[in-house]
């Protein structure tokens, strides 16, 4: 316990309050005047009142987090509902669903890439094929469609882990308010609606968050087909971030980005935990 | 089961769903895996080549001539160390949150969570100038270090649920027949609770594998694992994807192995154990 | 007008067969119990004529309908199960209301109906909590009202007193009695408990390994066990039977012998209630010589355990100021009109 609480704290707790600390200066690599002064609240300051590509990566990032995460969601428990009720052995076929989210994030912007190449793509010659695209370009530079690309392939990489997680939770649930609702005369449609669902609201609350906060930190994939581009169509607050840090090198005022894009995330994840707990002190409940 | 037929459509209906389910779900990887074995007209055919004669060529092109081999060695090197140190620290922490109380217990397990669920972006940067002062930049100890500390807080989660399964009373057994309180939990605890230090270890291997954004700031050159090595090969132009290709099968292709071996355990490591699979 | 189980299997698809080719038929009004140790399929014939369940092979008839194939929702049966089955997530007031709002009763029609229950079972302060902060026979209320709360004709109940404790479940007994009583619906009741079944019930029919052995009402069960096996199912504690030969007219065990006249020469099994056997003095004739073995207290009564080489019984007589300690001798004297003989191979009772 020990070895590992101190592992923690030299390379997490330590490098966060050194972010903290960092975004208290102005120190820049670009800029050999800025060698890190401490500014005070100046980087926030900035941040909130004229950082106009901060706001509207922020706001991008909610509407990616918001419109992906409800597909997912949609999908993932269609899909799971399904398998629940039909498929008997369910070992290969969840397996067989599980590829996209277990290879890695690169490789999923790769092959994405790849697809949806202008030339030689083999989604893009398919959707021309059925009229969905006009042009001859590659899809992810055409800016009206580059959005919702790197949505849907966030909802292709990600359904399955509600699918899985949902599935678990159906399986979980007694079969006992089952049987009491069909003898109390409920029909399949009133037992989804008044048992079950209810009796997975635990686990749908669990799903829906850990898919937001990951979907909030989001990098790897859009980072590797797009950059954020075309222009800043497809920059999400991580890729921002990126860009502050490691294009710019304004390292102060990155920190203070990184520093905000933590705090949401860690808003996101005590209400987690709250939802854990307040499941686990519910002894019927699929936990 | 009032009406036979319609539950028979209800379930022609489910499996021709899931069916495209599964086709959706695959097709882009086998396209992939298809690609990998493509010369440079079947690739940039503009229509679809689905039947072509293979090539092996790909492969040692990239990971030979390229010098990619080195990549997927620090890979594995990588993965292997930041699990084994990540099961050693993290095991017998998590058999402390289970057995022990203390105050603050809770706020300190809490801790451990936000930890995991920090944006990388976030710790990357202190972390950057942290191992530029420590001079371990661009080696592969420092990716070892970062990916071990993040995904320290997964073991300690799934690992806890685990030990707290084990009864307490086989441990006083255990400390009654003459064990220490680490005796118990080394010789006797750990023992049992093996199928799941096993399933925790295999995803921390998998989380490290395709970690991307650490090892991508921390080292940009000589220890890089494979999953920083894909995006040097795609330039503006004249991508050669065939050798992409190859280089994602090899970096993605143990991963999805792995996942029928872990796909019981996948559920509790994934949700942090708050669901059981 | 009967309900009516027509040569009904159920194989599972593990493979093990639960129930062969059962035949029962009862009316309505009774109060029938389900009596059989685990594994011999009482809990499958309630599940089966509530339709979670589908019979292998057989009809299910209810008053001249076949019902074999009907969802529970259309066979108009309501149930209660062993571990509650309350909806967690509603209130005890919705738990009851729930039956009647899937048949989309009126409002006010539902209050006044869930409250006459409520009343009726005893629950009427409790109707605003959860059914995790209820205790276990509150619980058990919850689910009998939820059950009664449609006027279905039948009401299921699987095993609904095990999961009490040994106070609760006697009450609960009472209640159920009372309840079958003032409401005059048919009540099918599962259990292993022979003393619910035989205080409960206007029959009983006891199963073993998915056969019916013995249908009757439980004044005859007890007098008139059909074969050994319910003999030593039934009572407290269970018939004493002995493995034996009769020869000319006389029983013969290890360690004892017993008139019995009237019967061919050759093997049977002989049966004997423990509060059937005389404890006599040592001159008395025709009396057994046992050794006391173990006394246990269970005041009125005394249960004394003696043996004799290797036949082994139990006498329950009343408790007094006899004292009685172990290797001390016992004299025994078995009653002829208290004594059952059963085949010493197929174990049927002998008339």
């Amino acid at each position: 316990m020990l070895p590992a609480t101190l592992l923690v704290v030299v390379f997490l707790v330590g490098p966060f309050y050194y972010m903290v600390y960092t975004a208290l200066t102005d120190l820049s690599f670009a800029d050999a005047s800025h060698a890190g002064a401490f500014v005070g609240f100046d980087n926030f300051r900035k941040l909130m009142r004229s950082d106009p590509f901060f706001w509207s990566s922020f706001g991008l990032t909610l509407k990616f987090v918001v419109i992906a995460v409800l597909l997912e969601f949609l999908f993932g428990f269609a899909l799971a509902f399904l398998i629940f009720r039909f498929v008997a052995s369910q070992r290969l076929l969840t397996t067989l669903l599980l590829v996209p989210m277990m290879i890695a994030p690169v490789a999923v912007g790769l092959i994405w890439r790849l697809l949806l190449q202008g030339d030689f793509g083999m989604l893009t010659y398919y959707m021309r094929k059925v009229g969905l695209l006009a042009q001859n370009g590659a899809v992810l530079s055409v800016p009206e469609l580059v959005f919702p690309t790197i949505v849907a392939i966030d909802v292709w990489q990600w359904t399955p882990f509600v699918t899985l997680v949902m599935l678990a939770g159906m399986m979980s649930l007694p079969r006992a308010p089952f049987e009491a609702a069909m003898m109390d005369g409920a029909r399949p449609f009133q037992i989804f609606r008044d048992v079950m669902l209810p009796l997975l609201r635990p686990v749908i609350a669990l799903v829906l968050l850990l898919r937001g906060i990951d979907a909030f930190k989001e990098f790897d994939k859009v980072f590797l087909m797009t950059g954020g581009g075309p222009g800043t169509l497809t920059e999400l607050v991580s890729i921002y971030a990126y860009r502050v840090n490691f294009r710019n090198w304004d390292l102060g005022y990155g920190a203070a980005v990184a520093f905000m894009i933590y705090l949401v995330v860690l808003i996101l994840c005590s209400v987690f935990y709250k939802a854990v707990y307040w499941s686990n002190s519910k002894p019927a409940s699929a936990f | 089961m009032i009406d036979q037929s319609t539950n028979r459509a209800w379930r022609r209906f489910a499996w021709a769903v899931l069916l495209v389910a599964v086709v959706v779900a695959l097709t882009p990887y086998v396209w992939m895996l298809l690609a990998s074995f493509k010369n440079r007209v079947d690739l940039l055919s503009s229509v679809p080549k689905w039947v072509f004669t293979p090539t092996l060529s790909n492969y040692p092109a990239v990971f030979i001539d390229k010098e990619y081999w080195p990549l997927a060695i620090n890979s594995v090197l990588i993965s292997v160390s930041s699990t084994v140190l990540c099961i050693l620290i993290g095991a017998p922490a998590a058999y402390g949150f289970a057995r022990a109380d203390f105050p603050g217990k809770e706020d300190l397990f809490f801790f451990f969570l936000t930890t995991r669920m920090a944006p990388p972006i976030s710790i990357a940067v202190p972390l950057f100038l942290f191992f530029t002062a420590l001079g371990l930049i661009d080696t592969i100890y420092a990716v070892v270090i970062a990916h071990t500390s993040f995904n320290l807080s997964l073991v300690v989660w799934m690992m806890r649920g685990f030990f707290a399964e084990i009864p307490k009373e086989i441990d006083e057994a255990a400390m009654m027949d003459g064990r220490s309180r680490l005796g118990a939990f080394f010789f006797v605890v750990a023992p049992l609770a093996a199928p799941g230090i096993g399933a925790t270890a295999v995803l921390c291997f998998i989380l490290s594998w395709n970690e991307f954004l650490y090892a991508f700031i921390l080292v940009a050159f000589e220890g890089r694992p494979l999953t920083v090595g894909i995006p040097g090969l795609v330039t503006p132009h004249g991508t050669l994807w065939g050798q992409v290709a190859a280089v994602a099968i090899v970096a993605t292709l143990p991963i999805v192995l792995f996942t029928f071996l872990v796909q019981k355990q996948l559920v509790r490591g994934l949700t942090f154990g708050a669901v059981k699979g | 007008m009967a309900i009516v189980f027509d040569g009904v299997t159920k194989a599972f698809p593990d493979g093990t067969v639960a129930l062969h080719a059962l035949d029962l038929a009862f009316d309505p009004g009774e109060f029938l119990v389900l009596l059989g140790p685990s594994g011999s399929g009482k809990t499958t014939a309630c599940r089966l004529l509530a339709g979670l369940e589908r019979p292998t092979a057989g009809r299910i008839m209810v008053e001249d309908q076949d019902v074999t194939n009907l969802p529970p929702r259309l066979r108009g049966m309501g149930m209660v199960f062993q571990n509650y089955a309350l909806y967690s997530h509603k209130s005890v007031y919705e738990n009851i209301a729930y039956p009647l709002r899937i048949r989309k009763m009126a409002g006010a029609e539902i209050d006044r109906s869930v409250r006459a229950m409520a009343e009726l079972l005893e629950i009427g302060r409790y109707l605003d909590r959860r059914p995790s902060q209820l205790s276990g026979g509150q619980a058990q209320r919850v689910a009998v009202a939820r059950a009664l709360v449609w006027q279905p004709s039948l009401c299921l109940m699987d095993e609904p007193l095990s999961n009490l404790d040994a106070l609760l479940r006697l009450h609960m007994r009472t209640e159920l009695k009372r309840l079958h009583r003032e409401l005059k619906k048919t009540f099918v009741f599962v259990t292993h408990d022979q003393e619910e079944a035989m205080t409960l019930a206007t029959r009983v029919a006891v199963l073993r390994e998915g056969s019916l052995i013995q249908f009757d009402d439980p004044r005859e069960i007890y007098r008139r066990p059909a074969n050994r096996f319910i003999a030593e199912f039934i009572g407290r504690p269970a018939m004493n039977t002995f493995d034996g030969t009769v020869r000319g007219g006389v029983f013969h065990a290890d360690g004892f012998t017993c008139p019995l006249p009237g019967r061919p020469d050759g093997p049977v099994v002989l049966g004997i209630r423990p509060e059937q056997i005389q404890i006599v003095d040592a001159s008395a004739g025709d009396s057994a010589r046992f050794a006391v073995d173990v006394v246990e207290a269970v005041e009125p009564d005394v249960l004394i355990f003696a043996r004799s080489q290797a036949s082994k019984l139990i006498v329950r007589t009343a408790s007094d100021d006899r004292a009685f300690k172990p290797g001390q001798p016992l004299h025994l004297r078995f009653p002829a009109n208290a004594l059952h003989v059963f085949d010493a191979t197929s174990g049927a009772r002998l008339p």
